[in-house]
C-alpha cells in the first residue's frame, strides 16, 4: 500500500477542502487523515491517503496542481516511507507550556530549542502574536510530552530562565489540570 | 488538544482570582498507640506522627508545582487524644499536647488538631481530663487545635459540657492574657461534629476512619466572587437562578482542583483519599474574602438585611456543584464566616453592620457557626455558655453542623480591636447582650433531649 502526504496553502476561500478532496475521490484515493487550520487569512491543509499502486505519485500531483493552481493554491505531494521507524516517543507526562509577553523576534525560537535540547516533544503549538507590548495579546501556549528520564527541576529552570530572559511570564503545568477543570 | 480558551480561562483562575488547594490535611489514626504508661503513649504519639508525616509537605509542594496549583496549608489531624489518652490526668494531657506540637514543628506543618473530646451525651473521666488541660494545653502550644463535641442531632445538648466549656473558653483567654486569648482561637465547640473535617480548628479523625487519610479543603472564596464579578460585568441584567448557576460552575471546577491534588497527594504518600471539603474558607487577604461575595452580589455588607438570604444561596449553589464534581465531598462543606479571619467581615463588624445575633442567625444556612468572635474580656463563663447553647441548638435541630470559636479577650471591651496575627487575623469586639447577667438556665445543667424528627418546622 502506497501513502502520501500532501500539503494544500493559500488564501482562505470556500470550496478548498471540496476541490482537494475530490481529485482524491478520483483518483481512488482514501483519506485517512486530515488537519486543516486558518491562520490569519490563510488556509494550510494537511491529507494523509493511501493511494492505489497504479497511480504514481507525479501523477496525482499533476492532477492536484491542475485542479487547485487555478483556485491560486499551492500544492504539495510527498510519499510516506513505511520502512522508515517511526518516532518512538520515551515514556513522558504531557504537560502544557503557556508564555505571555510582549512580542519580539525570536520567541517561539528560544522556548522551543530549550523543549528540544531536553528531548521533550511539542505535540501541539498554538501561539497568537497580535504585536505590541499588552502580554494578554501574544500568547504561545505548547502541549508537550516531557520524558520521564530527563531531570525535571533543571528542564523547568532553563525554560523558566529562557523565558526571562525573553521577557516572558511562562507557566509550566501538567496537562491534566486544564482537562480537570474543564471537561465532565 | 485542549482548547485555546480552556488553557486561558484555566490561567486567569490561577493568576488572578487565588485558584488554589486550601488545605491537605493527613488524617492519622493513633489508637493503637495507647498505653498506661505516659512516656511510651508520647513515644508513640510522637513517632507514628512524625514517621506518616515525614513526607507530607514535601510531597504537597511537589505537586502543587506540578500542577501550578499551590497547596496553602499542610496540616495533621489525628485521633480523639480525649480516647487515646483516657487513663491520664489534666496536667499529663498537657504534655501530651506539647508532644504532637513538637511532632507537628518538627515535619513542618502549622496546625495539628485532634485535642478532642467527644461529650454530646456524657462526660467520661478521660474527657473530662481532656477538657480541663485545654486551656493550659492551648496557651502553651502554638500548633495545637482542640475542638469539643458537646452535642448532636441524635443526642441533644449536654448543657453541663457546654457549661464546662464556658469555663474552660474563660480560662485559656486568661492564660493567654498577653495576646488577646489566642489560646481561644484554637478551640473549637461543636454540635455534629464530622469525623473528616480537614480545616482547623475542628479537624481531628474519627474513630470510623482508616489508619491514615488525606482529606482536602478546597480554595477559597476568591475565585466565587470573581467568576460573579465577571459574570455580571458582561451582563448587569442577571437574576439570582443565574448567579447560582455560575456559582455552581464555579465550585465544579474548584472541587474537581481540590480532589485531583488530593488524589496524587494520596497516591504519591500511598495513603487513602478520603474526602473534598467544599467550604469556602476565607483568609485576611483583600480578594480572598466570603464577606466581599455579599457586595458583588448587591449588598451594602455582610450583616445588612438580605444577608441570611444570600448566603443560603451561596452555600446551596456551592454544595450542588460541588456534588456534581465529586463523589467523595465530606467535613463540614459550607461557606466559613470566621469574623477576624475574613478582612471584610471584620471589616462590616467594625462599621457596625454585623451583630452577634445576625451572626448566629446565618449560621442556620451555612457551615459552620459563630466562628472567630472576638467579645469583650468580662463576658462571664455562664453567657459564654449561653451563646454556645444557643448555636448548638441551631445545629441539632437542624440536623447540621454547627460550632462557636469565641474569644473573650481580656482586658478589653466591645468596640476596641483584638489582634490575633497570621491566619487568625484581627477583629472589632462584638458586644454581648447580657454579657455579665446571671444566667441560671445554664447552671441547670442535665441534656436538653435530642429532637423529634418529624413534625419539621
Amino acid at each position: 500500500m502506497k501513502k502520501v502526504i500532501i500539503s494544500v496553502l493559500g488564501h482562505d476561500r470556500p470550496g478548498i477542502l471540496a476541490a482537494t478532496t475530490q481529485v482524491l475521490f478520483e483518483q481512488e484515493c482514501n483519506l485517512e487523515n486530515v488537519s486543516q487550520t486558518i491562520l490569519q487569512s490563510e488556509f494550510a491543509g494537511v491529507f494523509i491517503a493511501s493511494m492505489p499502486e497504479s497511480l504514481t505519485v507525479e501523477e496525482l500531483n499533476n492532477q492536484l496542481e491542475k485542479v487547485l493552481g487555478s483556485l491560486n493554491l499551492y500544492v504539495f505531494v510527498k510519499p510516506i516511507r513505511v520502512d522508515v521507524p517511526t518516532y518512538d516517543a520515551p515514556g513522558s507526562e504531557p504537560f502544557v507550556i503557556t508564555t505571555k509577553g510582549p512580542d519580539r523576534k525570536g520567541l517561539v525560537a528560544g522556548v522551543s530549542s530549550v523543549i528540544a535540547r531536553y528531548g521533550a516533544n511539542v505535540t501541539n503549538l498554538s501561539a497568537v502574536f497580535k504585536g505590541g507590548d499588552d502580554p494578554n495579546q501574544n500568547i504561545m501556549i505548547y502541549e508537550v510530552d516531557i520524558p520521564w528520564r530527563i531531570d525535571q527541576n533543571s528542564f523547568q529552570k532553563d525554560l523558566r530562565e529562557k523565558a526571562a530572559e525573553l521577557g516572558l511570564n511562562i507557566s509550566i503545568q501538567h496537562r491534566k489540570i486544564f482537562e480537570t477543570i474543564n471537561r465532565i | 488538544m485542549l482548547t485555546e480558551r480552556e488553557i486561558i480561562s484555566t490561567l486567569e483562575m490561577l493568576e488572578n482570582e487565588h485558584l488554589d488547594v486550601r488545605t491537605v490535611t493527613l488524617g492519622i489514626s493513633l489508637i493503637d498507640c495507647a498505653s498506661h504508661n505516659p512516656e511510651t503513649l508520647k513515644n508513640n504519639i510522637y513517632r507514628r506522627i512524625t514517621q506518616t508525616a515525614k513526607k507530607l509537605v514535601q510531597t504537597c509542594d511537589e505537586i502543587g508545582e506540578k500542577f501550578g496549583i499551590p497547596v496553602v496549608n499542610k496540616r495533621i489531624a489525628i485521633s480523639p487524644v480525649a480516647i487515646i489518652a483516657a487513663a491520664f490526668s489534666p496536667s499529663e494531657l498537657v504534655r501530651i499536647a506539647h508532644t504532637m506540637n513538637r511532632a507537628a514543628a518538627d515535619v513542618g506543618v502549622d496546625f495539628i488538631g485532634g485535642f478532642t473530646a467527644l461529650v454530646e451525651k456524657g462526660i467520661a473521666r478521660g474527657d473530662r481530663s481532656l477538657i480541663e488541660s485545654i486551656p493550659h494545653a492551648l496557651a502553651e502550644t502554638d500548633r495545637v487545635c482542640a475542638s469539643v463535641n458537646v452535642a448532636s442531632t441524635r443526642a441533644g445538648i449536654n448543657m453541663d459540657a457546654v457549661y464546662l466549656m464556658g469555663k474552660m473558653i474563660k480560662e485559656a483567654a486568661s492564660l493567654s492574657a498577653d495576646r488577646d486569648g489566642i489560646a481561644c482561637a484554637k478551640l473549637c465547640v461543636f454540635a455534629n461534629i464530622p469525623q473528616d473535617v480537614p480545616f482547623m480548628a475542628g479537624a481531628y479523625l474519627g474513630i470510623g476512619e482508616p489508619d491514615a487519610v488525606i482529606n482536602v479543603g478546597v480554595s477559597g472564596p476568591g475565585v466565587v466572587k470573581k467568576a460573579i464579578d465577571r459574570a455580571l460585568e458582561a451582563d448587569s441584567g442577571l437574576d439570582l437562578g443565574q448567579i447560582s448557576e455560575i456559582i455552581k460552575t464555579t465550585a465544579y471546577k474548584v472541587t474537581k482542583v481540590g480532589e485531583l491534588i488530593g488524589r496524587e497527594v494520596a497516591e504519591s504518600l500511598n495513603i487513602q483519599f478520603g474526602v473534598v471539603d467544599l467550604s469556602l474558607a476565607p483568609t485576611p487577604n483583600v480578594g480572598d474574602s466570603v464577606g466581599e461575595i455579599f457586595q458583588s452580589l448587591g449588598l451594602k455588607s455582610i450583616g445588612v438585611p438580605g444577608t441570611t438570604a444570600a448566603l443560603a444561596l451561596i452555600n446551596d449553589a456551592v454544595k450542588k456543584g460541588g456534588a456534581f464534581a465529586s463523589s467523595k465531598v465530606g467535613g463540614l462543606s459550607g461557606a466559613f464566616i470566621p469574623v477576624s479571619e475574613d478582612l471584610n467581615i471584620s471589616e462590616s463588624a467594625a462599621a457596625g453592620y454585623l451583630s452577634l445575633e445576625k451572626l448566629e442567625a446565618i449560621t442556620s444556612v451555612c457551615s459552620v457557626g459563630l466562628d472567630m468572635v472576638a467579645i469583650p474580656g468580662d463576658t462571664s463563663a455562664e453567657t459564654i455558655a449561653a451563646i454556645i447553647a444557643d448555636e448548638m441548638a441551631i445545629g441539632v435541630i437542624n440536623r447540621k453542623t454547627t460550632a462557636t470559636r469565641l474569644i473573650p479577650v481580656p482586658g478589653k471591651k466591645a468596640g476596641d480591636s483584638a489582634y490575633f496575627g497570621g491566619l487568625l487575623g484581627q477583629s472589632v469586639i462584638l458586644p454581648v447582650n447580657n454579657g455579665l447577667g446571671d444566667n441560671r438556665f445554664i447552671r441547670m445543667g442535665g441534656l436538653i433531649p435530642a429532637p423529634i424528627h418529624s413534625l419539621n418546622n
